[in-house]
């Protein structure tokens, strides 16, 4: 098979410009792992670090840096050190000590915030264990509704089940869409990873045109998700299903990374 | 002295802070003109600075020597979520066409040659982009600092498609042939 239309795609997609429908073509060819693609791609990202020189200086801005390092020693207090083995011990005495520097200048900032959340600590637990359990209900709710509208689809032979295989980040996840092209369906999501802070997943229908957002969903902390799809406009039929990360709030045309993809 | 932004990596994945001050000292200053360059506003390009390394500390385990350099790794994640962030605003207001204009007219032609330069293959690529057609390097700039997709080059230049892929092709084909013996 003729590999040049991917020669043209890789670039455009190492650039970040690939959109559409190609972005999908393109990203059901990275899952089939190409060997070319894999090193079209390294070598444009290696051309384009190499480009971002050609900015013009700017000096970045030093409350980044301290807001990072007091960041990092608050995640990873040195109580419980990711210690290395052997050799590792010293960088990471080290490390403590840059980090208690930073934190010493953060004392009052820090003691401040230590001190309130102790305080509300135990009412935030009360109304945290009320508002879990009437998630929790409410997610059983959903799920329930979920599966009957899945077991009533079934039952019509127009139905068909598609299976959507995890790609890049999240090579372990799975999905499936209960599918009927008037109708609508459900989709339901396995070994998802949750999404990174201020990201979300968005489902999309692929047919003729562009992809059609068909929804941002939620994932559990199992990484499951169900999520009811509405029938395209004018029962129109759907080629691909495919998630990708997106920002919170979801967009009207994909621009993150696949997550999933049914087959063509 | 390769490898070292590398052997940095590795001391974060074991929670060695003070390498990760010293991976921050080495890249901020190569990240954070292109995330000033793409979004304009020094508060936004703070918010996607910090986000970019924080992600390279709590994704450092992720990083494979094998698969590019530090620098593409961090690069390519901070032109990802400035790129995000630039689309989001442009969502938000269309308005936004005019400064996207002045952030362009005010890209330098030619990026010149004295700071940070620490090898030869990084100067080479520069004066390669500054040698492109300049109708392949416009949309190579349109892309890499606009955040534009080819559809929207397309729209942009009132070009066909077709013609704004094949210079993306052509510009990057050269682009990397000046990268490819160092790597
Ligand atoms: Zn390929």
């Amino acid at each position: 098979m003729n590999h040049e239309p991917f020669d043209t795609l890789a670039a455009a997609y190492a650039l970040g410009a690939l959109d559409g429908e190609e972005l999908v073509e393109f990203e059901a060819h990275l899952a089939q792992e190409c060997a070319r693609c894999a090193v079209t791609l390294r070598e444009s990202y290696e051309a384009l670090a190499a480009l971002a020189r050609s900015a013009p200086p700017a000096v970045p801005p030093p409350e980044v840096k301290q807001a990072l390092l007091s960041r990092i020693a608050a995640v990873a207090p040195t109580a419980s050190p990711r210690r290395e083995r052997g050799r590792g011990s010293l960088p990471w005495i080290a490390g403590a000590a840059a980090a208690a520097i930073v934190a010493a200048a953060f004392t009052g900032a820090f003691v401040a915030g230590h001190y309130e959340a102790r305080l509300g600590q135990t009412a935030r637990e009360l109304t945290a264990t009320r508002q879990r359990l009437e998630r929790e209900i409410a997610a059983l709710n959903d799920q329930l509704a979920a599966y009957r509208s899945a077991a009533d689809l079934l039952r019509d032979p127009a139905t068909r089940v598609v299976t959507l295989r995890g790609l890049g980040p999240s090579p372990g996840a799975t999905g499936w869409v209960i599918w009927h092209q008037t109708v609508g369906g459900q989709l339901f999501v396995a070994n998802l990873p949750p999404p990174p802070p201020s990201k979300t997943y968005e489902l999309w229908t692929i047919g003729e045109g562009a992809p059609r957002p068909a929804g941002v969903f939620r994932v559990d902390a199992e990484g499951r998700a169900t999520h009811r799809v509405e029938p395209v406009e004018g029962g129109k039929p759907v080629k691909v299903f495919a998630v990708t990360l997106e920002p919170e709030g979801g967009v009207p045309a994909p621009t993150g990374p696949m997550v999933l993809a049914s087959a063509k | 002295m390769t490898g070292s932004g590398a052997e940095l990596i590795r001391q974060m994945v074991a929670g060695d802070r003070e390498a990760f001050a010293r991976f921050y000292d080495r890249y901020a200053p190569l990240v954070f003109p292109l995330i000033q360059r793409i979004l304009r506003e020094r508060a936004d390009a703070s918010d996607v600075l910090q986000e970019v390394f924080w992600e390279a500390w709590q994704g450092a385990a992720g990083y494979d020597p094998a698969r590019g350099s530090p620098e593409a790794w961090l690069v390519t994640r901070a032109r990802t979520r400035a790129i995000d962030r630039i689309r989001a605003m442009r969502r938000r207001s269309e308005t936004f066409v005019a400064p996207l204009h002045d952030a362009l007219a005010a890209a330098p032609a030619d990026p010149g040659g004295d700071v940070a330069e620490r090898t030869e293959d990084r100067r080479t690529v520069q004066h390669a982009l500054a040698q492109l057609p300049s109708a392949q390097r416009e949309v190579i700039e349109l892309a890499y600092y606009a955040g534009l997709t080819q559809t929207e080059i397309a729209e942009r230049l009132k070009q066909p498609l077709g013609t704004v892929k094949t210079r993306i092709r052509l510009a990057l084909e050269r682009l990397r042939e000046v990268v490819r013996p160092t790597t």
